[in-house]
Formats: C-alpha cells, sequence, structure tokens
C-alpha cells in the first residue's frame, strides 16, 4: 500500500493539518455525545427521585387512622396512562403496599426490601404492557403517614430522550462544526504560506547562483530558525565549492605553465635546427601539439571560469583586431583576408578576449580550407552577427550538428586539429546568449556567423 | 664587411652619429632614368643590445641563440633583482621579461624600470595566457607580449618591430628584404640601388617597414601622410600603396605590399 506523500511542505503541512483537525473535531463529537449521555442519565436518575419524592408528598394518613395516597388529578393521569411509561408502589414503614400504580408492580414490589438511606436502583427486564426494560429505584422518604419506601420506575424508552436531543444537537450545533474545521484549515493554510515565503525568498536567490555567480550567499534574516542552519550549511556547502573553483583555476594556470615550457623549449629548439625532411615534418607534428595544448587549456578555463559578458564591446574593432592578427598567416600561406562592414561600431554586450579568441579560431580554420589565392571574408553587420566566408568546400549537412561537439572531426579532414576549436567557440557564444551557426557562402565555401543578441543602440557617425 | 661599433651609452648617441653620415649622402646626386638608380652604399651595422629575463635555462638558451643568429648582443639573467639591476645600469634596447620568476614576476621588473624613467621598449613571455595576465602586462608598461610556446622566429620578429619603433635602435635605418629605408636623409634603396620615390611614397614605405610583417592600419597611414586636420580623399592612400607597388616591382625588390581589403596594407618580407 502506498500512503500519500506530497512533495511539498506546503501540501504536506497541510495534509498532516486537515488530519489532525478531523481527529480533533472527532475527539470534540465524541466527548460532546459522552457527557450528552452522562447529562441524560443524571437527569434520568434526579428525575425518578423527584418522582419519589413527589409521590410521598401526597401520601397522608387517612380519616380511619391508615396511610394512603392522595394525588392531585394530574399525578393520577400521568401514572394511569395505559402505556404504563412510569411506574410506581409505596410501601410503609412495615412492607405493607400503600399505594402502587399496576398490580404488576405492586405484585413485584412486595418480594424486595424495603428501601435503605441510600437510593437504590434496580432494572426490569420483560415489565409493563409492552415487555419492555425498566429502570427505576427504591427510596425511603419521610411523609405525612411516617417512613415510606418508594418504588419508581421508568421504561427504557429514556433513550428516545437522548436521541432527541442529540438529534437536536446535531441540527442545531454540530453542522457548525465542518465550517470551523474548514475555516480554520484555510487560515492555517494562509499561515504557512505567509511562514514559508523567506523559504520561497531564498529558493529564488539560490537559482541565481551558478559557476559565474559562486561568490553569492544566501541571506539568513527573516528565515525562520528552524531553516537557518540548513542554510548555514549550504553556505558553508557553498564556501568550499568556490575554494574548489579556485583550486580548479590555479590548477589551470600551473598546467598552463607546467606544459608550455618544455613545448617552448622543443618548439624553439627544432626551430634552431637547420634542415627539413623529417625535421620539418617535427615541426608540424610540435605545431600541432602547441595548438592542442592551447585549446585544450581554453576549454579548461571555459569550464572553470564563467566568462563575464558583461561589458560593452565593438565587434567591429574586434574584428579589425584579428583580421589584422591574423593577415600576415593567411599571406604567408598565399591566402588573401578581407573585412566588410567594419567602419562603424556594433556595440553587444561581452567579453571582448573570448569573442576575439572565437572569431581568430573560425579565421584561422578558413585560412586552413580555403584554397589559394582565395580570399576570405570576415563581414561585421549592424544588427551584431559577424560572418566569416571561405571559398573552400564548405561543411556538409550532415556534418553540422556534430561540427560543434567536443573532439569531433569531419571524417578525411586534414587533421590538424584537435576537434576543440568550433566547441570553443560554441560555448563561447552560448556564454554571451547567442549562438554560432554554419551555413553555405554565396560562392560555395562555408560560411560561418557569430550571432550575438540584442545589439547594443550603435551611435550614428 | 660591416664594420661593429660599440654602443657604450645610449641609443640615442648612436643615431644621432648615423644621422650625420646619412647627412652627407643625402647630398650626394641621385641617378636618373627611371626610378632604380645605381649607387653603392655603406652600410653601418648597429649592435642591438637585448637583456633577457628568463629563470627556465632551456628557453633561455633556445632565446639567446635565436637573438645571436640575428646579430644580437644578448644578456641573460634568471632572477627579478638581477633582471632590475641590470636595466638600471645597463641602456638595452630591448628586454624580455619572463613573468614567472623565482623571486618575483616580471611585471615588478618592468614597473621598476619605468619607475626609473627607462623607456626600453619591453616584450613580456608568459605561460599564463590568462585574459586578465594579458591585461596586467600591457596595462603595467610592456610593450608587447608573447605566450609560452612561441616561434624562435616569431620571438625575433617582435623584437625587429620594437627595434624598428621611432627612436629604436633599427628605427633610424629600416631594412627590409633587400630594401633600406633611411629615416633622416629619407632615401631608400633597393640592393644598394637609389629608388626614386615622391614624398608621400617613402612615408607610406617608412610606416610599412617600421610594421613589416604586419598590418599597417590605413587609417593610420592616412594620419602619417596628412595628419588629422587634413581632409584626404578615400583614395589617396591607395594610390600611393599603387605606385609604391610598382616601382618596388620595377626594381626588382623582394619585399611586397599585399592588400588586407578593409583593414590596411601588410609589407612582406621574402620567404626564405
Amino acid at each position: 500500500m502506498r500512503v500519500f506523500r506530497p512533495q511539498s511542505l506546503q501540501l504536506q503541512l497541510t495534509f498532516r493539518l486537515g488530519l489532525l483537525f478531523l481527529a480533533a473535531t472527532g475527539i470534540a463529537v465524541g466527548a460532546l455525545l459522552y457527557e450528552t449521555s452522562r447529562v441524560a442519565d443524571e437527569l434520568g436518575e434526579e428525575n425518578l427521585i423527584e418522582r419519589a419524592e413527589a409521590l410521598a408528598r401526597f401520601v397522608v394518613k387517612g380519616p380511619s387512622g391508615d396511610t394512603v395516597l392522595n394525588p392531585p388529578e394530574d399525578m393520577a393521569a400521568f401514572y394511569a396512562s395505559p402505556t404504563q411509561t412510569s411506574v410506581f408502589a409505596i410501601r410503609d414503614g412495615r412492607g405493607e403496599v400503600i399505594a402502587a400504580s399496576g398490580a404488576e408492580i405492586e405484585t413485584l414490589v412486595q418480594g424486595r426490601p424495603l428501601a435503605g438511606d441510600e437510593p437504590r436502583f434496580f432494572r426490569l427486564e420483560s415489565f409493563g404492557p409492552a415487555r419492555q426494560d425498566y429502570y427505576g429505584l427504591d427510596l425511603k422518604v419521610e411523609s405525612a403517614g411516617g417512613p415510606l419506601s418508594v418504588s419508581v420506575a421508568q421504561s427504557g424508552e429514556t433513550d428516545a430522550l437522548l436521541h432527541a436531543m442529540l438529534r437536536e444537537f446535531v441540527f442545531d450545533v454540530a453542522w457548525i462544526i465542518p465550517i470551523f474545521v474548514a475555516a480554520t484549515l484555510l487560515v492555517a493554510i494562509l499561515a504557512i504560506r505567509t511562514g514559508l515565503r523567506p523559504l520561497r525568498q531564498v529558493s529564488a536567490q539560490a537559482a541565481k547562483i551558478d559557476p559565474g555567480a559562486i561568490s553569492v550567499r544566501l541571506p539568513i534574516q527573516n528565515l525562520p530558525s528552524e531553516v537557518i542552519p540548513l542554510v548555514e550549511a549550504v553556505n558553508r556547502a557553498f564556501d568550499r565549492l568556490e575554494q574548489g573553483f579556485a583550486v580548479q583555476r590555479r590548477f589551470t594556470a600551473d598546467a598552463a605553465h607546467e606544459l608550455r615550457t618544455p613545448l617552448t623549449i622543443i618548439t624553439g629548439a627544432l626551430d634552431g635546427i637547420e634542415g627539413d625532411g623529417e625535421l620539418a615534418k617535427l615541426r608540424k607534428d610540435v605545431a600541432r601539439m602547441n595548438r592542442l595544448v592551447d585549446q585544450l587549456l581554453r576549454v579548461a578555463r571555459l569550464d572553470s571560469v564563467a566568462l563575464d559578458v558583461s561589458s560593452d564591446i565593438d565587434l567591429a574593432a574586434i574584428a579589425s583586431e584579428a583580421v589584422e592578427y591574423l593577415a600576415p598567416l593567411a599571406i604567408s600561406q598565399e591566402r588573401s583576408i578581407a573585412l566588410v562592414g567594419a567602419d562603424r561600431p556594433v556595440l553587444v554586450k561581452g567579453n571582448r578576449h573570448a569573442v576575439e579568441d572565437a572569431l581568430r579560431n573560425l579565421i584561422e580554420n578558413a585560412i586552413a580550407h580555403t584554397p589559394p589565392h582565395t580570399e576570405i571574408l570576415v563581414e561585421v553587420t549592424n544588427d551584431g552577427k559577424v560572418s566569416i566566408a571561405d571559398q573552400g568546400g564548405g561543411v556538409r549537412p550532415e556534418d553540422r550538428k556534430r561540427l560543434f561537439d567536443r573532439f569531433w572531426r569531419a571524417k578525411g579532414s586534414p587533421g590538424t586539429g584537435a576537434g576543440l576549436g568550433l566547441a570553443i567557440v560554441k560555448e563561447t557564444m552560448k556564454a554571451h546568449g547567442g549562438e554560432v551557426v554554419v551555413d553555405d557562402a554565396p560562392g560555395g565555401g562555408a560560411l560561418f556567423t557569430l550571432l550575438f543578441p540584442h545589439p547594443a543602440e550603435t551611435p550614428h557617425p | 664587411m660591416p664594420v661593429r661599433r660599440r654602443v657604450a651609452l645610449a641609443v640615442r648617441h648612436n643615431t644621432a652619429i648615423i644621422m650625420t653620415s646619412q647627412f652627407d649622402l643625402a647630398q650626394s646626386p641621385r641617378a636618373s632614368g627611371g626610378s632604380c638608380s645605381v649607387e653603392a652604399q655603406e652600410s653601418e651595422a648597429l649592435i642591438v643590445r637585448v637583456l633577457i629575463v628568463e629563470d627556465e635555462q632551456r628557453i633561455a638558451e633556445i632565446v639567446t641563440a635565436a637573438l645571436r643568429k640575428a646579430e644580437f648582443t644578448v644578456d641573460v639573467v634568471a632572477t627579478a633583482a638581477d633582471g632590475a639591476a641590470a636595466l638600471a645600469t645597463i641602456p638595452y634596447d630591448v628586454a624580455i621579461l619572463d613573468l614567472g620568476l623565482p623571486d618575483g614576476d616580471g611585471l615588478d621588473v618592468l614597473a621598476a624600470a619605468r619607475a626609473k624613467g627607462r623607456s626600453v621598449p619591453v616584450l613580456i613571455l608568459t605561460a599564463r595566457d590568462a585574459i586578465e595576465d594579458r591585461v596586467l602586462g600591457l596595462d603595467a608598461g610592456a610593450d608587447d607580449y608573447l605566450v609560452k610556446p612561441f616561434a624562435t622566429a616569431e620571438l625575433v620578429a617582435r623584437v625587429k618591430a620594437l627595434l624598428r619603433r621611432p627612436g629604436g635602435a633599427l628605427g633610424a635605418v629600416l631594412k627590409a628584404g633587400n630594401v633600406t629605408l633611411d629615416t633622416m636623409g629619407r632615401n631608400v634603396t633597393v640592393d644598394d640601388e637609389n629608388i626614386l620615390l615622391s614624398r608621400r611614397e617613402v612615408a607610406v614605405l617608412e610606416h610599412l617597414m617600421r610594421r613589416l610583417g604586419r598590418v599597417a592600419p590605413r587609417d593610420v597611414l592616412e594620419e602619417k601622410l596628412y595628419g588629422i586636420e587634413e581632409e584626404v580623399d578615400s583614395n589617396a592612400v591607395p594610390v600611393h600603396v599603387h605606385h609604391l607597388r610598382r616601382k618596388l616591382i620595377e626594381c626588382n625588390a623582394t619585399v611586397e605590399i599585399h592588400t588586407v581589403r578593409g583593414i590596411g596594407y601588410l609589407l612582406a618580407e621574402p620567404k626564405l
């Protein structure tokens, strides 16, 4: 059997409070019923005693000296009722029956001892004309005719009184209980909601924490004291995480130093040796290794340190710088490169160095893929786009999706890269809330476009 | 055989001497008939002193070897303290600083030198290419930086570019391939033959040679030719470059002017 267990604390509290209210209502109603029946019983006993005393008041000495009952008319009528729901028998101090409501009770009391100082209760089974249960008592009462032993009994139908009272109670009073419970529950839910509001605020604060905003801590003010230890523990966990990030950053810097120094030595030493053939191949291998290490470290940095993309950057200026930087490489490999649309600033929010790295990556790829004596065209447009078109073979449609995956390389590609460059570009653009897309250039070849969101208002010259 | 002269004092002293000698040359008659002429010119080689502050011995060796091959005089120290002391006492033409040193940081050496008023061009070497470091290096007054690992050819090219700046040790007589430009005498030779260029063509060539192997942005060229105030025809620079390019080809210059459309021009040395 599965127990209903809601996930929300609010629902849980509401559910449990509801159960609690139900139980409380049950207990309250039960107690009321018990009390009512007890009162009813007491009322019954007192009723009997009163009747016995009332009867005794009308016992007098008769003219002939004997003791007789001389009841008023209404009392006589009450006991004369044919249903015989109330019966009595009065005996004098010697046990002689002075008066009785009927023969049956008269016979019955003759076999019973006289009443003592305390009222004695009894029960008659299968008595009277309806053969019912009767409840009664023997009571010793002083009267004008001397001490009497009065026995009065009432048919068991006194339960009817109880039922009537209960019915009245349910209709007049008890209907208010469910409404009261519902109202209380509603107030409780509202109270829970209000009480949990600081928790929701803390949750909203916690939602803002990401690798970029790791120094954010959850506020403790206004929090319920039960939750503060949890929040403090979470904050301490964040402290440790932040330290972890710092360690990772340090590791990146250390790895850079450790790897690059030997690589610099090898690169430089190979450059210093005269000769071709194997040596030229080795130089190429080392260049590839340099590139791989460089890209691995960039990826590690993108993973470990969130980019600050909040500065206003000018895509035109960045594109100019990247083209300027890579033009010598293109020219040394007998390719040319051109920049269009950089004559006025195109402002977006971003990280200058990361965008320049991304752009250099794409331009380096274009230089590698465009055939000799062709031109690579870099274009900046006002709507926050930078595109790089080459005149090489282009990217096959089936490769376009996976092109930006880490370590993915097209089949049969020349194989100089590790397949990280485009992954870096993609991550960089993701950090900027933009994207990088690949398409066919108008004249054939690949067209990569960096799309930045919401270019800032461009000042007109 | 070039005459080697050791420069004991400031670089300025050096340029002053060259200026006098070039002044004589400027007086000499120029040949007529085409833009190329046949007149040999005695060229003087300079002593260029480079300081390397690098604790990694192997890197220091390799860099030293590459710079010596380029005919520079090289001193190597391994600590920040020695580097600061060397910069304070000897007028180096270029300093190459490694960032991570056993007793401090290359940036400290740089700051100390700049505080003493040394305007020596500084190239930073760093394995830490984290963006903040780049910015930090350039803010501290470095003129250029190279990220490890680097090709030694790139290092030598960067050092030469620093030296070719106006006032730099190689800033007075610029050389690229078989072309020589004397910035004082304003004359240009190709394989020691004078070549007739207009004043503005010389100015364009001078700037391209100072930026040898790198792009010279067109707007910078415009400023060099006309100043900021002057109204410039947008075609002026391309026209000068076009004429200059034609004349260089006519005179069999080994350097070539490439156009980087949308940005500017690039003077490239012949490939070896």
